[in-house]
């Protein structure tokens, strides 16, 4: 098995879980059943002696799920380009596409009459002057396609209900933003925000130790998966205070489906926090080891 | 001067919209331009159509994709690594014997051994272009038959030759036989059709095939990928290619030919092939795990 720790081997992984009947996206709102490889990776019973210096810690990340809002220079460098776009464009072949004189001709060409005076300015996508017959045939088929235009869809909006109310265990918050995972521990009578972590045990993978102490702070109701078999980062504590670990592996994982579950006696709360906002909650030491393994976006 | 009202504007209270479209007529050409041979004027500089919309999937990519793929795919070496070993030569290219024969490299041919680079933040595995390419037998008894293919790759990649501006867009381009295949084919007959789409066109493609066509195929599961076992020294597992191959009854499901699957004469399957940047031994691997993120699915049996 060490043998295989190499990242090559670690190429087939992202395959096979494409090769379970959920292909496509899943949405972060589905409840994780607990599943046989959590009863796997319990730790064993018997006599592990756990090292006291390593220990393993899990950036678990949340990806955004919403394009980007682009900024004011990229809309108008778009809406630039769009123009360009529409100025140089080959003429539409309406006969390949639509049936002479049909409705979704019709609605076509009024739409594309709307985008070409949009984009070009005023004489451009105003209507030819036409016979009054054909012209009575052309505003009959238009008022048809109003008929038509009036079931519209309904969009859903960018911001939901935990951004309103800056709900933070949400994460449905902040789309467009990678968000990543912080757990309130209590360390020495004192209660400090930390990613989740965990001690090795003798004889156990780095990877391994990840996926085992995530499922142990976070409880069995998440669905992740570790990224590679590579930590991210090494962070080493240069005192033995909040935690008597002295080197911790990061390693990065992906949240899935599900929730955190707290057990109350050791986490006693947990966030989805932005690189931005985390800062604040972290004591400056840990920050300055680990904010360079997070994404600023 | 000039500037002085536009900052004044900005600090001012803060306008809700704003319009990207001219709100004022283009400024009067005072010198004519110059006319082509067709009588069309020629503008003063070179006008390229760069991006105009942002692009889902390569955002995907830059925000997600990228970093995981490094972290997958990062292999530790502890220092530099040597430099190749010194081989004798075993010709002699002045001596007389050997000066025009053939001269082989020691130890048989060293394509599939190239040694992949070292991993670095700047060589992650990226997709360079996306190729689609079909062959058509029936063109070579009549070529007209190759006008189906060409007209589905125009309607899947909106490539034109020159489109945009641009000297490299070369659009969908008819492929020659190159040699003669006894009584079948003779050299520069057009056998096929292939497109190259580079870009946010080829994000949008791939958006395309992975939400509305791989999901739609029946009795699909995934690509499948060779054995295990087979050895990865061959050409093109270090060349960080990935083909794969869709049949006819795909062509219907891409929702730009959808709309109107009547007006072509058939349908055609098509080979793409992804074309990264990844190279030596692995490269292959590290490709599939691209397209693996980009929701391309791959099996093994």
């Amino acid at each position: 098995m060490s043998a295989l720790a190499r990242c090559s081997s670690c190429l087939p992984r992202s395959a096979s879980t494409t090769r379970h009947g959920s292909i496509l996206s899943r949405s972060l709102a589905t409840e994780a059943s607990a599943g046989p490889s959590t009863t796997q990776l319990a730790p064993a019973p018997g006599k592990i002696k756990s090292h006291e210096t390593i220990g393993i810690s899990i950036v678990v990340n949340r990806s955004p799920f919403l394009t980007r809002i682009p900024s004011r220079f990229e809309r108008a460098f778009h809406a630039y380009q769009q123009r360009i776009e529409r100025a140089l464009h080959n003429p539409f072949p309406y006969e390949f596409y639509f049936k002479q004189g049909s409705l979704l001709e019709t609605k076509f060409r009024a739409e594309e009459r709307k985008r070409e005076r949009m984009t070009l300015g005023a004489p451009f996508g105003t209507i030819e002057p036409q016979t009054s017959a054909e012209s009575k045939a052309q505003s009959a088929r238009e008022s048809a396609v109003e008929a038509l235009d009036r079931e519209e869809e309904e969009i859903i909006p960018r911001r939901g209900k935990a951004d309103e109310i800056n709900d933070v265990r949400s994460l449905d918050r902040k789309g467009e933003r990678n968000l990543y995972l912080l757990l309130l521990k209590k360390s020495n009578s004192e209660q400090v925000w930390r990613f989740p972590e965990g001690s090795l045990q003798k004889g156990e993978l780095l990877h391994e130790s990840a996926e085992r102490n995530l499922l142990k702070e976070c409880g069995v109701v998440m669905d992740t998966w570790v990224v590679s078999r590579n930590p991210i980062g090494l962070y080493k504590s240069s005192s033995a205070g909040g935690t008597s670990l002295s080197r911790l592996f990061f390693y990065k994982a992906h949240i899935m489906a599900g929730q955190v579950r707290p057990d109350g006696s050791n986490v006693l709360d947990y966030a989805w926090l932005t690189k931005q906002e985390m800062e604040e909650r972290l004591d400056k030491e840990y920050w300055h080891g680990v904010q360079d393994m997070l994404s600023d976006f | 001067m000039s500037a002085a009202p536009a900052v004044a504007r900005a600090a001012g209270p803060a306008r809700q919209a704003f319009s990207l479209r001219p709100s004022r007529t283009p400024p009067k050409i005072r010198k004519p331009l110059k006319r082509d041979d067709q009588g069309l004027p020629i503008p003063r500089c070179k006008i390229f159509v760069r991006d105009t919309h942002p692009s889902r999937m390569m955002d995907h990519y830059f925000s997600t994709l990228q970093d995981d793929l490094m972290y997958m795919t990062y292999v530790h070496e502890s220092g530099p690594r040597k430099p190749p070993r010194e081989i004798r030569l075993k010709f002699d290219p002045e001596d007389p014997y050997s000066k025009n024969r053939v001269n082989t490299p020691v130890g048989g041919s060293q394509l599939g051994r190239k040694p992949a680079p070292v991993t670095s933040w700047d060589n992650v595995v990226q997709l360079e272009r996306v190729q689609i390419h079909t062959m058509i037998k029936e063109a070579t008894s009549n070529r007209v038959n190759l006008l189906g293919p060409i007209m589905m790759m125009r309607a899947l990649s909106g490539e034109t030759e020159g489109g945009g501006g641009r000297h490299t867009s070369e659009g969908v381009q008819v492929v020659r036989s190159i040699k003669t295949v006894g009584g079948w084919l003779r050299p520069r007959m057009p056998i096929g059709a292939k497109v190259d789409l580079k870009g946010p066109k080829m994000y949008d493609f791939i958006s395309t095939l992975t939400e509305f066509v791989l999901p739609r195929l029946r009795e699909y599961t995934g690509f499948v990928m060779p054995a295990s076992t087979q050895q990865n020294f061959t050409p093109s597992s270090v060349s960080g290619v990935v083909s794969i191959g869709l049949p006819p009854e795909a062509m219907g499901l891409f929702p730009q030919i959808e709309v109107n699957l009547d007006a072509y004469p058939g349908s055609y399957g098509m080979h793409i092939h992804f074309i990264t940047n990844a190279e030596g031994q692995g490269a292959q691997n590290k490709a599939r795990a691209l397209l693996s993120g980009l929701q391309v699915p791959f099996v093994r049996r």
